[in-house]
């Protein structure tokens, strides 16, 4: 319930800011210095604040304790993004002036349908974003409060939905700044308060893990979702009710909404579709995304669509909008590798606590939530109340800071390329907005953050990252390349998630490619855009408009200033 | 009364009008534009010929088809573009395209057809260069009146300013001097400069001067507040959409008052929409007015800025994007302008 209280002035503070708008350079008396520039250190923490999610925030730490110290690849992807962004599209993106990706497609080669497609693939994208974000806080909230899940979710996507709607459409970089500190803060304080907090002989075993094979006290868990429990070795187990029974060697189903307390020295039993927390793989400093096998491979394929999937991400690129010009936007780019940086080295902290402490939530499948449960193992006294709704309060605000940004790109695509219309539509496209998001959160509880985030960056990087890239350094692009390029790029990459998702499991490394499969989607959608665009001739006026992007912007035409 | 068509006559038909209207719109950008293979195919269609080319003045034909295999066509070509008159019969025939009173290029057909037919093509290509060359200056012309209307806002302000100097010359010389700046700065922004777009930041310098000027006269009747986000300070807008907005604020809602006065101007992001408010206490009009003045009804100097403004946007943003005036008697006066944050083509 003190987890709640510490919402509420979060939420108030966002409502606040939404109705009031945001002021942000303001001068009562006398004039501003309107020539004055964001500064990039700003901007970049502005950049940070709306890229560091709910998935940054939970969901490294959580696939960390379910999959091992190689999860720890995930964040390194997410802030290694930035460099690709940095070398890559940083500068001439922002010379173009161009706000979104498709305004960009449209500036560059002039066509309206890429433009079109190119909104699609924002929709396709953020709305693989959003739906991990209104899933961690419907598993937050749930894990703080005796809520049920799908209430958790219900009220997080009102809440975005209502806070945009009163006004929070003003994209404010001083309040996303704000953001940034402000879950630095909850997510560093608590990290270092908790290590002091855990003592030695938990340090010494956070370094050092054993494989989570018996249970080490009598231990609650709450399954949110239903699973499929395989048990080896009897193990008595207490329902709610106080009832008792042993349950036989043989998979047991369990359904969602359940509490079971299993009995201390009890075998754990094993979860379908996943190893127990501990075990010789937890250390190899390589990721498993299908099973055991090939580890190399598959994190390359997370790199592979991190680091090339940042530079597509819809509501970052707006961001460097912000910088007045290239040189400044590169610098921003810098800069937010290292905050980002920062920031990343505190998920393997709460991981490693998590597999001493929590190791019992892969059972349920809630790992999201290890950050928020860590606290209540620690200290059960005012100490891990506290920590606990500080760290409640940073999981919110991440997850509003992203969502708000996403569900307002979905909103500007809907409302700006796929059909025009005045400020009204994009109100409307707002709400609608939310409303299309939560129906799908409510049945992705079983589906960890940090591998629907994944997808949404495997998507952006086999279809943004080819447009920018070849659209920046390429005079020969041309409309019908690029166009069929990012078309294969957003059939190959989400036919991949969707037989992921739905379909037979695949076996072996092709299983690997199936779930992440960003590294054969993203060189066919720049060998398509390649072939297309050879075999055609690029408008007229490519040579210039390439130029233009890569001047500096000292050296443009006659200025007096 | 005419017979009434069959019903394959009337597809045929159908297909026919639609022939013609996509040559003369794929010919929208000349003979040498990037239409102009395309319009070639479908004359080919309509006139049922083996082949068909387009050339413009440099000779150079653009075939669909099968090109004449046999003749040479450069003799024929060239023998057309010196006698601005029809040559050759059948299978090769070339005819003139005149685009006004000018030759534009050679149309040559390869193939069965009638001499008619070709004279009839030929006249059909020549009438869509023709319309192609009137959008052009047409579009001309609308960028020229665009330009004209920048120029024709300076005036208001040097007038007013100077106004502003002289009456600080005897009584305080330093000040005088240091506004005079101010203004050769201004002067500098409005005239100097070079392309029709300039970014939020500069327009709200632009203001920031303008109001130095303002409240040397005013002292302290005039307060002001500016709010801007930084979101917007890169966007694109033209020249001096602004600084007419606050300039009628000033006269028309602190001026006449008597007391002070305070003028609001906001900017901020809303969406992918750049939104900025210029907001005074002052009187305020009825609505009516407002609308008359918008729509250009009214002729003095004051009226003609805010329409002027209003235009501006209209033409470069379309008609989404005009200028939005709140106001009532008594209540103030908000006038807001919304611009896409970026639209294609408008760059500073």
């Amino acid at each position: 319930m003190v987890a709640f209280a510490a919402l509420v002035p979060l939420l108030l503070a966002t409502l606040a800011i939404g109705l009031r708008g945001v002021a942000a350079m303001r001068t009562t008396s006398d004039f501003l210095v309107a020539s004055r520039r964001v500064s990039p250190l700003l901007n970049s923490a502005a950049v940070s604040g709306e890229y560091l999610s709910a998935a940054s925030f939970l969901g490294v730490a959580g696939l960390m304790l379910k999959d091992g110290a190689g999860a720890l690849w995930y964040p390194v992807g997410f802030a290694a993004g930035y460099l690709a962004m940095l070398v890559l599209v940083a500068a001439p993106m922002r010379r173009s002036g161009a706000l979104t990706v498709p305004d960009f497609a449209e500036a560059r080669l002039g066509s309206p349908w890429l433009r079109r497609l190119g909104a699609v693939v924002v929709l396709v994208v953020a709305g693989l974003y959003l739906v991990p974000q209104l899933r961690t806080a419907g598993l937050v909230l749930s894990a703080v409060s005796p809520t049920p899940y799908w209430v958790g979710v219900v009220i997080a996507g009102a809440v975005v939905a209502t806070a945009l709607a009163l006004g929070g459409m003003r994209a404010a970089t001083y309040v996303q700044a704000f953001q940034f500190c402000l879950k630095l803060v909850l997510f560093i304080v608590p990290a270092l308060w908790l290590l002091a907090l855990a003592g030695p002989d938990v340090r010494a075993q956070a370094v050092e893990p054993g494989e989570y094979t018996r249970f080490e006290r009598d231990t609650s868990v709450s399954f949110r979702t239903g699973a499929v429990l395989r048990v080896e070795e009897p193990v008595v187990i207490t329902e709610r009710d106080g009832t008792r029974w042993k349950a036989a060697v043989g998979e047991h189903r369990v359904g969602a909404g359940r509490t079971l307390v299993f009995e201390e020295g009890g075998r754990v039993p094993s979860v379908l579709g996943s190893a127990p927390p501990g075990g010789p793989d937890w250390h190899r400093p390589l990721l498993a995304t299908v099973g055991d096998g090939y580890p190399l491979l598959s994190t390359l394929s997370v790199l592979t669509a991190t680091v090339l999937g940042t530079m597509g991400l819809p509501h970052v690129i707006m961001r460097f909008h912000t910088s007045p010009d290239g040189r400044s936007a590169r610098r921003t780019a810098a800069i937010t590798v290292a905050l980002l940086g920062v920031f990343y080295l505190f998920p393997g902290v709460y991981g490693a606590l998590a597999r001493v402490l929590v190791p019992h939530l892969y059972l349920s499948g809630a790992t999201d939530t290890a950050v928020v449960a860590l606290p209540a193992q620690v200290d059960q006294g005012w100490q891990g109340t506290v920590l606990t709704a500080l760290l409640t309060a940073g999981a919110f605000a991440a997850f509003l800071a992203t969502s708000m940004g996403l569900l307002l790109v979905v909103a500007g695509a809907v409302a700006h390329d796929l059909l025009p219309g005045g400020l009204r539509r994009l109100r409307a496209a707002v709400l609608g907005a939310a409303a299309v998001a939560v129906p799908p959160a409510l049945f992705a509880a079983g589906i960890d953050a940090g591998i629907l985030v994944t997808w949404g960056f495997t998507v952006a990087a086999s279809t943004f990252c080819p447009l920018l890239v070849l659209g920046i350094g390429w005079r020969r692009l041309t409309p019908a390349g690029a166009l069929a390029g990012v078309a294969a790029g957003l059939a190959a990459s989400s036919g991949a998630i969707a037989v992921a998702l739905f379909g037979p499991d695949v076996p072996g490394w092709a299983g690997v490619l199936v779930a992440q499969p960003a590294p054969w989607t993203v060189p066919l959608a720049f060998a398509v855009m390649v072939a297309v665009s050879l075999a055609g001739r690029p408008p007229a006026w490519a040579r210039t408009a390439v130029l233009r992007l890569h001047l500096d912007d000292d050296h443009r035409g006659p200025s007096l200033r | 009364m005419p017979p009434l068509l069959a019903r394959t006559d009337h597809t045929q038909s159908t297909a026919t009008l639609v022939a013609a209207r996509s040559v003369s719109e794929r010919l929208k950008h000349g003979l040498n534009g990037p239409g102009s293979r395309g319009a070639a195919r479908h004359l080919r269609h309509l006139l049922g010929a083996r082949g068909l080319a387009l050339a413009d003045l440099s000779g150079q034909p653009i075939w669909s088809g099968r090109p004449a295999e046999h003749a040479d066509t450069a003799p024929l070509l060239e023998a057309v573009l010196r006698g601005e008159a029809s040559r050759g019969t059948p299978p090769l025939q070339a005819a003139p395209l005149h685009a006004g009173d000018d030759l534009a290029g050679v149309l040559l057909v390869h193939g069965d057809v009638s001499a008619r037919a070709v004279r009839e093509a030929a006249l059909l290509v020549a009438r869509a260069l023709e319309s192609g060359r009137l959008e052009a200056s047409a579009e001309r012309a609308a960028q020229a009146e665009f330009r004209a209307l920048r120029a024709e806002i300076s005036p208001h302000f040097v007038y007013n300013a100077l106004t502003v100097i002289a009456s600080l010359v005897r009584s305080d010389p330093d000040r005088a001097q240091e506004l005079m700046l101010d203004f050769a700065d201004y002067t500098r922004y409005s005239l100097a400069r070079h392309g029709d777009y300039t970014t939020v930041s500069e327009e709200f310098h632009a203001i920031e001067t303008y109001l130095a000027l303002q409240r040397a006269l005013l002292g302290d009747r005039l307060r002001v507040q500016v709010r801007v986000a930084p979101e917007v300070l890169g966007v694109a807008v033209p020249y001096l959409v602004l600084q007419p907005l606050v300039e009628n604020a000033v006269r028309h809602g602190v001026e006449p008052g008597g007391g002070p006065g305070l003028v609001q101007v906001s900017g901020e992001a809303e969406g992918n929409d750049c939104v900025i408010g210029v907001e005074d206490d002052g009187p305020g009009m009825p609505p009516e007015l407002a609308r008359e003045v918008l729509s250009g009804g009214r002729e003095d100097s004051d009226a003609v800025g805010l329409a002027n403004v209003d235009r501006r946007l209209r033409h470069v943003y379309g008609p989404w994007y005009g200028l939005v005036v709140e106001t009532e008697e008594g209540a103030g006066t908000r006038v807001v302008v919304r611009v896409p944050r970026f639209q294609p083509g408008v760059l500073p």
